[in-house]
Parts: structure tokens; C-alpha cells; sequence
């Protein structure tokens, strides 16, 4: 059927084409080939929406178009191929409205700004964008690890954009290096994957969620390694996760974000709205018809979510640059998503991640307005005030804050509340463990409240502490267009699952999201996934009564962390009260230690190992190979030095030479008896 | 190990007698160096020079030149014992006369090319003028 | 064609059989004579073009008999001569090849190496016997015979090693040759001796019949066996009987460093390949006389030994002397990869063909190294920097020798080879493939170091080449076409050098 799935491809390649056009002809574009991108991720966008709406005529398409290695007798078969369902339908939709928000955006942060090198930037994030939406529409884990390397070596290009600076360059090298930390367990995985089940394909009847929920109910074999197969699907579900922790930013392997921020604001928003960040938690809800077998994988992916939310937004309370504190903002939210995924809610973390695309986003790009503004001063110690400066600006951003610090009626409300409420009544339903994460993200609610409007006040209320910000920088519709586009969204998204108002008033079929996800093909739809979680369901009270009680209880938190900080920050002359908090402060300013800590790891430990490992190769893997050529030589200097030149010596050695021969041939062949 | 057992004994006798009496008497004789003894022994002459002397070339080429008629002779000689008894039998006389000739030319051209190149000219070398000379100003 | 029906049907006699080799003599005897007549005589064009001439009458007279298929089972099988003294068949013939081509090329290069020197015509009739010897030394059938060869062919070697009279490096080099080749021909003459003693005959095919009768005699068969191994592993250059062959080859004149390391080496394969397999055959030999064990160890301890040493020289002329050792191990496989009923021929021809292939590519290297000595440019690998540039001809010929004799596609040496170690495996011998792959990979790295002297590295600002030498460059130029033609034309090599092996067996 020639229909809009044919064009499939072209949503990758368009982004691509615009990679290789900014990268050849880019400086004799104007704007350093920002067009070609933006006409690029303008056409997927819209390509995209023509798939979403034939996904939603209830078409789907899991189709292989290209086999790079033919398996033979048992052998694997790498394949790339399309999976285009509900799941990949809806990304492709936020990844290149995004996108292209960006192109635009940066027409007014980079091009306006006067900055060089821009062909390289707008090739960068022609590469970004097409890495991504390669990896969204993978249909298999080989093909989605090779674009997820690849979302990983151009965030590095683009973190280092200005590399003439001393920070960026060493961010994007940490941004590198530790999401590779997590893609080296990655790849072991999708060795395993593919040991174990013979395929890595998502989605089919010889799918590997498919094979490995069969051989749990004993309909078919597969080679665990001598381990039972929950065990050891536990262990290659944990394996492929440490690629998800290291890109998605969860803890222990989250220190690469905040410093990320070295890259342009525009770059930043691509990467913690839509691109690079999302792809973690994306791999899980793709995949997650195998995560759903193993409770053990599912809880450490609800503990790690739960505990990175709260952990992130205790560290974004006490932040002083703008960007700070979004970063570790990105941070938390994410922990929302694994939180929700852990917790059995596929729907709600899902959810998530497309409202958290938009009002991250908006933020991202609302603060690049502000850092235009402030002629990029980030810190918001001296800003204030900007509110009567920059209307546009402020109001899209607050409604991005109220989505963030989820305030009813703005996105970010109904999403949150919903991944916490999936967490709670299955937490009830007799996971205590998954209490711990849910309470551990309700805390995270709190600060979330806060930190956001701590920066919102700071930012634009008050007076004006700086000169800058009586007198800011104008920006231009390029800035407010984007702004305007996704502050609309970010108030709004939420309508699209509005779970809370279904179940409090029983009006039937609004939770539109459910519906769309459960249009999947088979396997791979949220009803399936629903029964093959371990989890069961509890209530407080009835259901109409716990969905109350846990809105209300996460809105009571959100409002009283921005009640917080209202009373502490919305005055005209805000001051520093972090001192309040001792020694806790330094803790936090620090980060926790973690750089520190992994700095020591990396030193202490990794280095020895990596030095006794060079020593290894050094000295006996080169040993062996310039030993071979050092033996060679000396005992060639050797042979010379027997060369004495002297022709007794030589008639000497050949009779003794003739005699070892005559000897050990005799005694072997038994001459002398 | 039978047979060869005495054989090693025996070189083992062999070597160790003339060991054992040049022990043995190294042990009883007393010591008297004296220059006389360590003289080397030329027939009860006083011995003159150093014993590595170059010898003229030539002495090479006559002794070679030598050999080869010596060689010539060796081989001819069973040849004419059997010469009339293998044509009385029937022998061809190219059968057994060519062969010879065959020989005999080849070393003729040897023969001739050694001596136009002045392989049997008596030449004196300035080296062993030199010398004689030297010994008679002495 | 009728002169092939000539020689089937009757009119040629048997004894033309062995015309190669009366053509070689009777032209060094030629030359003698215009000595003789002209005993200043100094036209080197009419001396070497002679030789040249005379050697190329041999190789085409070879040709034609291993083409027409003399001494072959097609004809009617072995030539047998003189009381069996003497065997023409296909190996013979096939020897018989490489020892003339080679002394073509040496003559031709000559012709200008010694243009400057007395005693023109003796060298190049030297060279002739010495190349006669070899041909005998390919046909002969008894002891008696293969020792007399051995010494006509190395008697000349040794005064033409001392040819440059007044060069003490040559001088020096010929006495010590001389003098391991006294003590080996001593050796191999005991050898014989001993083997005569266990069997009662000199006669390989009567001695390979009387083995049976040897019992009691093992000790002493097997020390005649290795003794003769002995010998010819003097004339191959094979270790522990290698020591005159660095110096030999650095003192002697660079043709005549060409034609002992090519031809007379492949004279002493062919004798040791035709004593060996047709005196002592594998499924006939008393326990306890294993020949083939020894020429493994030999083959593994000559080719690693020769490439190590190579690899440490500083001139380039020493590097090919250490390198050519290394290449008498590799064809030394041959002899070591044999087994009772196992695929013999194919290994005997593969070393073979091998022989051939490296006939050409060596001789070619030694000649440029001739061509270089005559520009008096030096002798360590520094002194090629930058040659490329001046004689860019002569420099690919060499570096067509260097990758060949590495055994790099797309050159000769690469199917000979490649061949040979393939053969080794077939048999079951991969230990020995291996080895030589080895060593054939750190050959790579001294040969590459003569290439990368003269194309990489800068010349000397000083360096000056003189004239052309027409014959030097003749002489390269058709080595490099032959090493070149003979990845092309190795297919029929192989198979006639392995049909021709397959009669020996």
C-alpha cells in the first residue's frame, strides 16, 4: 500500500539532507543554513502529523527496510527497519515540533546574535534531529543503539559548539564520556539481547518482549545462560538500562546534564525537551513489554526515578543561574518518567514525557529569550523585574513554570499527578517498595513548587538588579513565535488525558492518551502492557476518592512549595536565604558531592585499574608483539655476533652443529645400541 | 649399547695412557727451564726465520699442472690395459677411442690456455728478489 | 616438432639428452680457446655475448626437452646414462631451467661489471662450469657422480668469489668459503662412504633396494644420511652449513652473489631432493633414520635464523645474503613436508616452482645491487636513500624484487608462496606454514626497508648515479618482467614442476 508510511524514511532523512547541506554549501547560505533546517523540520513535522493521523486511523507499520547482514544457519540478521505505532507516531510529532521551534529560535539566539560557525551549528542540529528520529522509529534495539550513539556524539558536537571557550569543551567531553559510561553496558546488553533471544527486534510474534514473555510461560526456549529466565532477563533488562541512566540522566550518571549547559540555549532545550535525554526514557517505554516481565527491573526503575526526582530537585533549590536550575529541573522530571514507567504507569510516563517535551522546551527557550536579554548573563541574581520588559517572554514562561511545578489546570499538573497516582495504587496493591518511590517523589513536588517560582520571581519580579535588566535586549518574533506556539501547548496538553476528571465525574472517554496507545499493534499496547506488570491495584476509600486525595495531596505540595517561595522571593529587593540552610547549602551547592565523588572514582579507582590495564597492554599485549620484533632483532644482533667473521669459529660451529645433529638424531633413533 | 661399549673403552685407554705418562712424569721430573728445550727441533740445524714463510705462487701452478697429468695418467692407464681386448670383443673403435680423445682434448685446452696465460714461465717475484738481496747486505 | 619425433623416434641418440649441459661446457671450453688464442683479449662483448648465448642454447634446448617431454612417462620415462650415472628426466630438465636462465642474466650483467678487469674470458667460462656442474648435479644418479658435480659446480664458485683480486673482501670471502666448503665436501664424502658401507652401492635406486638389507647398519646409514644432508646443506646454505654464505655473498662480486645464491642453491635442492627421495624413500627407510624430521628442524631453524639475522643488517647486500638463507628454509619445506603416501609431488613441486620464482626475483635483487655497486654508491640501506628519484626504472624493478621475495601480491613470489605453504598444510604439516608465514611477515619488514630507502627517504645531496650500464639494466629489467610474468604464468610452473615431481615418486 503506497500510503504516508512510504514517507517514513523521509522524516529521518530530511533532517539528514539539511545535516549535508548546512555542512557543504552552509556558508554560502544565508543564515548559515538555517533555512535549510528549519524547511527540513518543517516538512517532517508535517510528514509526521500525516502519520499520526493515519495512526490514527488505527494503521500501524513494522516493516524491515534494509538487511546489512544476512544471518546464516542460526546466525542473527541485523536489519533496519520502521516501527511506526501509536508510541513512535506521538514522538515523531513532539520530536520535530520541537525541532523545528528550535531552528527558528536559534534564528534569533545564534544568527541575531552575531555568532560564527553557524553552518556547523545548523548541520549539528540537522544530524541531532535525524539521530533521533532514527532512533524513534527504530524496530530494533541494534538499529536504536547505533541512533542512540549517534544522539550521543552529536549532543557532544553541539555541548562543545563553542569550543574555543574553556567550559564547553570539557562539558561536552563529560557529557560524552559518561553517557558512553552507560552505553558500554548498553551495548553488552544488545549482545545479550540478540545471545539470548536470536533477534532484537521490538515488536512481532519473533520479537524479543514477545520471545521472552513466551518463555516465561513456557511456551518456547530460549538460552539463559544457565540462569533461570527471570533472572536473566532481569539482568539484560539492567543492562540495556545503563545505557537509559546515562542519556536519560538519572542518578548516579545525571552529572553530565547540569554542565551541559555550556552548550547554546537552543541546543539545550533540544537536547532535555525532545532529543537526547527523552531517548532513555523513550528505549524504556519502547521496550517496555520486556521491562514489564521482571518486577525486579521495574522497581529499580521506579527507586532510581523516585529517588533522582527528589535528589535533582533538592539540588535546583539553591541554584543562581537560570539554566541551573532548568537542568536539574530536567533532571527530576525525568526521574518522574522512570518513576511512572517503574510504577507500572506506561500511559502516565508517556504522558510525561510529551507534556514535559513542551513546557521543558518552553522554559528552555523562554530563558534563552531572557539570557538574550540579560546579553548572556544567566545568573538571576541579576535580573528582576523583566516582567513589564519582556510581557511575551514572561507570561509563556510562567505558564511553562505552572506546568512545571504542576499547578492545576497547566499540563504538567495532569501528567505528574498521574504518574504519582499510578505509583500510589499499585504501591497500595501490596509493592511497598514502590511507596518508597512515590513518597520520595510527592517530597519532589514540593521542591519542584519552589525551585520554579524561586526562579520565576527572582527572574522577572521585583526590581531590576542589574543594569542589564533595566534596560534589557529586545527580541524579535523569531523568539516570541516559538515562545508563543509552546506556552499555548504547555497550558494545554493536559486535556489530552485528563484521568483525574474521567474518573472524579465519570464522564467516559477523555483519557484520549490511553486510547491512543492501546491502538498498538499486538504486544505492544498499553492494555497488554497493564496485565503484564506484577502490579495489582489498591485504593484509599473508592477510586473516585484516592484519585482525589492524591491530586489534592500533590497540588497542596506544588502550591505550597510556590507559596514558598512567593513569600520569600516576590518582594522587591529578594535576598539569598540560602544561608538559612548551613550546611546543608554547601551540600547542595555542590551538588552532593557527586562530581566529586566520581572525579575520586574516576582517580582512585578507574585509574589504577586503567593503568594496570595499560600495563596489561603495554607490557604484555605490545610485550608479546614488540617482543616478537625485539626478539627478532636482538637475537638477530645475536646470530651477527656468532657471524664473528673469523673461519675457524665457523668450521667450529659447524662440526658442533653437525654433531648435535648426529647426537640427537642418533640417541632418537637409537643408533648406539 | 653391546659392540660400541668397547669401542668407547678403548678410546678411552687410548686417550688416557699418553694422558696418564705425561701426567706421571710431569709429576716426577724436576723443573729446569732452559731455552734450548723450547727450541723448535729441525734436525739437530739451528733453526733460522720464522717458519710461516710465503712461498713463491709458482711452486702452485707447477704442483696443479702436475696433478693434472698425474690425474691424466691414472685415468689413461686402465683405459690402454683394456684398449685391444675391447675391440677384439667388438667394441667400435668410436666407442672406445672417442671418449679418451674427448679427455685428452679437454685437458689439451686446459693445457694450452695455462700455458699462454704463463702458468710454466718461471717468473721471479720482486718480493723474493727483495729478500735475497737483503740477506746478502746482512 | 621433428626433432621431437627425431629424438622419440631413434635418430638423436640418448646421450644428447644430456646436451644442456655438454653445450654449457662446451662453450666455457669455447672460451678457453679464444683465451687461449687472445690471451690479453678484452672484448667483453664477445665473451659475454658468447656465454649469454650459449647459456640461453641450454635453456632453450631444456625448454624444449621438458616441453617435448624427454625423460618423461609420456616418452617413455628417465633417461638413463653412463651406468646409470646420469638420469635426464622432467626435474632435471626442469633445474636445468633455472640454473641456465640464471647464468644468462649473470653473463649479461657482467658485461659491464667487469669490463674493467683482466681475466675476462676465464670468469665467464667459470661461470659456465660452474653452471655445467649444476645441470650435472640435477642428473645425477649416483653418489659418486652427485659428489664430482657438487665439486665441478662449487670449484669455479670459489674462484669467482676471489675474482676481484685485489679486494680483500673478496679475497677473504672465497678462502673462507673455501674452506667451509673443503670441510663439507669432507663431510658429505664421509657421508657417502658411510652410506656405501650400509648398502653396498652408490647407485641411489640400488641403494633404495639394499636399504632393506641394512638392519644392524642403522647407526651407520643414518650418520651417512645426515652427512650427505651435510653436504648439500652447504650447498643450499643451510644452517648450521650457512656460515660461509654472508660473507661469501657480501665479498664476491655482485653477479656472482647473484648466481650462488639463486642457481647454486637450487643446484643443491636438486641434488638433495633427488638423493633423498629416490635413495632413501620414506616407506622403505629402517627406523630411526628419519631424514624427513631433520630437514623440519632444519627448514624452521634455517628460514627463522636467516630472517632474524636480516632483519639486523645495516647492508643491504648482507640483508639479501641473510635472506636468501631464510629462503633456502622455506624451500627446504619441501623435503621437510614430506610423508609416507602423503601428497608429495604437490610439496616438491611447490619448492620447486618456488626455486624458479625465486631464481628470477633473487638474482634480479643481487643484480640491482651489482647495478649499485657500479655506481659506487655504497652499501648500507642509507646509502639507497632517495635512488628512486635518479634511476626510477632500475628502483621498481627492485622494489618488484623486495615485495616478491616478501611474498606480496601481486608479484611471483606471492603464488609461489602461497603454494608452497598451502602444499605444507595439505600435507599436514601447518606447524611448518605457519613458521614460514611468520618469518615471511618479518621479512616484510627488512625488505620494506630497501624500498622505503629509495622512494621515502631523501638522497644524499651528494649523490651522483654515472652512466646507464646497458647490460646491468638489461639484466634487471628482465629479472623484474619475470618475476612480474610469472604470477600470470604460474599456473602451467606449478603444474608441470609438480607433474615432473610426481615421476620421482
Amino acid at each position: 500500500m503506497a500510503g504516508i508510511f512510504d514517507f517514513v524514511p523521509a522524516i529521518v532523512l530530511l533532517p539528514f539532507v539539511s545535516f549535508l547541506v548546512a555542512l557543504a554549501v552552509g556558508n554560502r547560505m544565508p543564515k548559515g543554513g538555517a533555512f535549510a533546517g528549519i524547511v527540513a523540520t518543517a516538512g517532517s513535522f508535517l510528514l509526521s502529523l500525516a502519520t499520526f493521523f493515519t495512526v490514527s486511523q488505527g494503521q500501524t507499520y513494522n516493516q524491515t527496510i534494509y538487511t546489512w547482514a544476512q544471518g546464516l544457519d542460526g546466525a542473527v540478521t541485523l536489519e533496519f527497519g520502521l516501527l511506526i505505532d501509536p508510541l513512535s507516531a506521538l514522538m515523531l510529532v513532539i520530536v520535530t515540533l520541537i525541532a523545528l521551534l528550535v531552528h527558528i529560535f536559534s534564528l534569533g539566539y545564534m544568527n541575531d546574535e552575531g555568532e560564527t560557525g553557524l553552518p556547523r551549528y545548523y548541520a549539528g542540529l540537522g544530524l541531532f534531529t535525524a539521530s533521533m528520529l532514527g532512533f524513534v522509529v527504530a524496530d530494533n534495539l541494534l538499529m536504536a543503539f547505533m541512533f542512540f550513539e549517534l544522539v550521543g556524539l552529536c549532543s557532544y558536537l553541539l555541548i562543545g559548539f563553542w569550543f574555543r571557550e574553556p567550559g564547553p569543551p570539557s562539558a561536552a567531553k563529560k557529557a560524552f564520556l559518561v553517557t558512553r559510561f552507560g552505553d558500554y553496558f548498553f551495548l553488552v546488553g544488545v549482545v545479550a539481547v540478540f545471545a539470548t533471544f536470536g533477534t532484537a527486534a521490538f515488536a512481532g510474534s519473533e520479537s524479543f518482549p514477545h520471545l521472552a514473555e513466551q518463555a516465561l510461560a513456557g511456551e518456547t526456549s530460549v538460552n539463559t545462560f544457565g540462569f533461570a529466565a527471570e533472572t536473566w532477563f532481569t539482568i539484560v533488562g539492567l543492562l540495556v538500562l545503563g545505557g537509559v541512566v546515562g542519556k536519560s540522566a538519572q542518578f548516579p550518571l545525571h552529572t553530565w546534564l547540569p554542565d551541559a549547559m555550556e552548550g547554546p540555549t537552543p541546543v539545550s532545550a533540544l537536547i532535555h525537551a525532545a532529543t537526547m535525554v527523552a531517548a532513555g526514557v523513550y528505549l524504556v517505554a519502547r521496550m517496555y513489554g520486556f521491562y514489564a516481565l521482571s518486577p525486579t527491573a521495574l522497581a529499580i526503575i521506579a527507586l532510581i526515578g523516585g529517588f533522582t526526582a527528589l535528589f535533582a530537585a533538592t539540588m535546583g533549590v539553591v541554584k543562581r543561574e537560570i539554566k541551573q536550575v532548568l537542568a536539574y529541573s530536567t533532571i527530576s522530571q525525568y526521574g518522574y518518567m522512570m518513576l511512572g514507567l517503574g510504577g507500572g504507569g506506561y500511559v502516565a510516563a508517556t504522558f510525561h514525557l510529551m507534556t514535559h517535551a513542551f513546557f521543558k522546551a518552553l522554559l528552555f527557550l523562554g530563558a534563552g529569550s531572557v539570557i538574550i536579554a540579560m546579553h548572556h548573563n544567566e545568573n538571576m541574581w541579576d535580573m528582576g523585574g523583566l516582567k513589564e520588559k519582556m510581557p511575551v517572554t514572561y507570561y509563556t514562561f510562567l505558564s511553562g513554570s505552572l506546568a512545571l511545578a504542576g499547578i492545576f489546570p497547566f499540563a504538567g499538573f495532569w501528567s505528574k499527578d498521574e504518574v504519582l497516582y499510578e505509583t500510589l495504587i499499585h504501591g497500595l496493591g501490596g509493592s511497598p517498595i514502590l511507596l518508597v518511590a512515590y513518597a520520595m517523589g510527592l517530597l519532589a513536588v514540593f521542591f519542584t513548587g519552589f525551585y520554579t517560582f524561586r526562579m520565576v520571581f527572582l527572574t522577572f519580579h521585583g526590581k531590576p538588579r542589574s543594569q542589564t535588566a533595566r534596560d534589557p535586549h529586545g527580541v524579535r518574533w523569531n523568539v516570541k513565535g516559538p515562545l508563543a506556539v509552546l506556552g499555548v501547548l504547555a497550558a494545554t496538553t493536559g486535556v489530552v488525558n485528563m484521568v483525574p476528571v474521567e474518573k472524579l465525574l465519570g464522564i467516559k472517554g477523555i483519557d484520549f492518551l490511553h486510547q491512543w496507545l492501546d491502538m498498538s499493534l499486538d504486544g505492544l499496547t498499553a492494555h497488554h502492557y497493564a496485565e503484564l506488570t506484577p502490579y495489582s491495584s489498591a485504593y484509599i476509600g473508592g477510586e473516585a476518592t484516592t484519585v482525589a486525595i492524591g491530586a489534592a495531596v500533590s497540588l497542596g505540595l506544588a502550591i505550597a512549595g510556590a507559596g514558598l517561595a512567593y513569600v520569600l522571593y516576590n518582594v522587591p529587593e529578594p535576598t539569598e536565604h540560602t544561608d538559612k540552610l548551613g550546611g546543608i547549602k554547601t551540600l547542595l551547592y555542590n551538588n552532593y558531592y557527586q562530581d566529586e565523588y566520581q572525579v575520586w572514582l574516576a582517580n582512585s579507582v578507574v585509574r589504577p585499574i586503567s593503568r594496570g590495564a595499560d600495563k596489561f597492554d603495554q607490557g604484555v599485549v605490545d610485550g608479546v608483539v614488540n617482543g616478537v620484533s625485539s626478539v627478532s632483532l636482538f637475537s638477530g644482533s645475536r646470530v651477527r655476533r656468532i657471524q664473528t667473521g673469523v673461519v675457524s669459529n665457523y668450521a667450529a660451529l659447524l662440526t658442533l652443529g653437525l654433531t648435535v645433529l648426529l647426537l640427537g638424531f642418533g640417541l632418537l633413533g637409537g643408533w648406539f645400541q | 649399547m653391546s659392540e660400541w661399549i668397547a669401542i668407547g673403552a678403548l678410546a678411552l685407554v687410548a686417550v688416557g695412557i699418553p694422558l696418564g705418562m705425561m701426567a706421571a712424569s710431569a709429576i716426577l721430573r724436576p723443573s729446569v727451564p732452559e731455552q734450548g728445550k723450547s727450541a723448535t727441533y729441525e734436525s739437530g740445524e739451528i733453526p733460522t726465520g720464522s717458519a710461516r714463510v710465503q712461498f713463491n705462487i709458482q711452486y702452485y701452478m707447477v704442483a696443479l699442472l702436475f696433478v693434472v697429468f698425474d690425474i691424466e695418467t691414472v685415468l689413461i692407464f686402465p683405459w690402454t690395459v683394456i684398449y685391444r681386448s675391447a675391440l677384439s670383443q667388438g667394441a667400435s673403435l668410436a666407442t672406445v677411442l672417442l671418449p679418451m680423445l674427448v679427455f685428452i682434448g679437454v685437458l689439451v685446452v686446459g693445457l694450452v690456455w695455462a700455458w699462454r696465460n704463463g702458468a710454466v714461465e718461471w717468473v721471479k717475484s720482486p718480493l723474493a728478489k727483495r729478500r735475497k738481496t737483503e740477506r746478502q747486505d746482512a | 616438432m621433428a626433432g621431437a619425433l627425431a629424438l622419440q623416434s631413434g635418430p638423436l641418440p640418448d646421450w644428447t639428452a644430456v646436451s644442456p649441459a655438454l653445450i654449457l661446457a662446451l662453450t666455457g671450453l669455447l672460451l678457453f680457446v679464444i683465451d687461449s688464442i687472445d690471451s690479453d683479449s678484452d672484448n667483453t662483448v664477445l665473451l659475454a655475448g658468447l656465454s649469454t648465448v650459449g647459456s640461453l642454447f641450454a635453456f632453450g634446448v631444456a625448454g624444449w626437452f621438458l616441453v617435448e617431454g624427454t625423460g618423461q612417462a609420456a616418452t617413455g620415462g628417465a633417461i638413463s646414462l653412463y651406468g646409470d650415472a646420469l638420469v635426464v628426466d622432467g626435474m632435471s630438465l626442469f633445474f636445468t631451467l633455472i640454473f641456465t636462465i640464471v647464468a644468462a642474466m649473470v653473463c649479461i650483467a657482467s658485461l659491464d661489471y667487469v669490463a674493467e678487469q683482466r681475466h675476462q674470458a676465464e670468469f665467464f667460462s667459470l661461470v659456465l662450469f660452474a653452471a655445467t656442474g649444476m645441470t650435472l648435479m640435477s642428473m645425477s644418479n649416483s653418489l659418486a657422480t652427485a659428489f664430482i658435480s657438487l665439486e665441478l659446480a662449487s670449484l669455479p664458485s670459489y674462484a669467482l668469489v676471489a675474482y676481484l683480486k685485489d679486494n680483500r673482501g673478496s679475497v677473504e670471502a672465497a678462502l673462507k668459503y673455501f674452506l667451509i666448503g673443503a670441510l663439507s665436501s669432507a663431510v658429505f664424502a664421509f657421508g657417502i662412504s658411510l652410506v656405501y658401507a650400509a648398502t653396498g652401492s652408490l647407485l641411489l635406486s640400488d641403494i633404495a633396494s639394499s636399504l632393506g638389507d641394512a638392519d644392524g647398519m642403522t647407526g651407520i646409514l643414518g650418520m651417512g644420511v645426515l652427512m650427505l644432508l651435510g653436504g648439500f646443506a652447504f650447498k643450499t646454505a643451510s644452517v648450521p652449513f650457512h656460515f660461509w654464505a654472508p660473507e661469501a655473498y657480501e665479498g664476491a662480486p655482485a653477479p656472482i652473489s647473484a648466481f650462488l645464491s639463486s642457481a647454486s642453491k637450487a643446484a643443491g635442492f636438486a641434488i638433495a631432493f633427488r638423493v633423498f627421495v629416490e635413495a632413501f624413500p620414506l616407506g622403505q627407510l629402517p627406523a630411526g633414520v628419519d631424514w624427513v624430521l631433520a630437514f623440519q628442524v632444519l627448514a624452521v631453524v634455517t628460514m627463522t635464523l636467516g630472517n632474524f639475522a636480516a632483519a639486523t643488517q645495516e647492508n643491504v647486500k648482507r640483508m639479501l645474503a641473510y635472506s636468501s638463507i631464510g629462503h633456502a628454509g622455506y624451500a627446504l619445506i619441501g623435503l621437510a613436508a614430506l610423508t609416507a603416501g602423503g601428497p608429495n609431488a604437490n610439496v616438491l613441486g611447490a619448492s620447486m616452482a618456488h626455486l624458479l620464482v625465486y631464481g628470477f626475483m633473487n638474482t634480479g635483487a643481487f643484480l640491482f645491487i651489482a647495478l649499485v655497486e657500479y655506481w659506487g654508491v655504497g652499501t648500507t640501506f642509507e646509502d639507497y636513500n632517495g635512488l628512486g628519484a635518479r634511476a626510477p626504472m632500475a628502483c621498481v624493478a627492485m622494489s618488484v624484487f623486495m615485495f616478491s621475495l616478501a611474498g606480496l601480491p601481486p608479484f611471483g613470489g606471492f603464488f609461489s608462496k602461497y603454494v608452497l605453504f598451502y602444499s605444507a598444510i595439505e600435507a599436514g604439516f601447518w606447524w611448518l606454514a605457519a613458521v614460514g608465514a611468520v618469518n615471511s611477515a618479518l621479512s616484510l619488514f627488512y625488505y620494506s626497508r630497501v624500498v622505503k630507502a629509495m622512494w621515502i627517504e631523501d638522497a644524499a645531496p651528494t649523490l651522483e648515479l654515472g652512466s646507464k650500464p646497458v647490460g646491468l639494466y638489461t639484466a634487471v629489467i628482465f629479472a623484474a618482467v619475470g618475476t612480474l610474468l610469472l604470477l600470470p604464468a604460474f599456473q602451467p610452473v606449478i603444474e608441470t614442476a609438480q607433474t615432473v615431481a610426481t615421476a620421482l615418486f
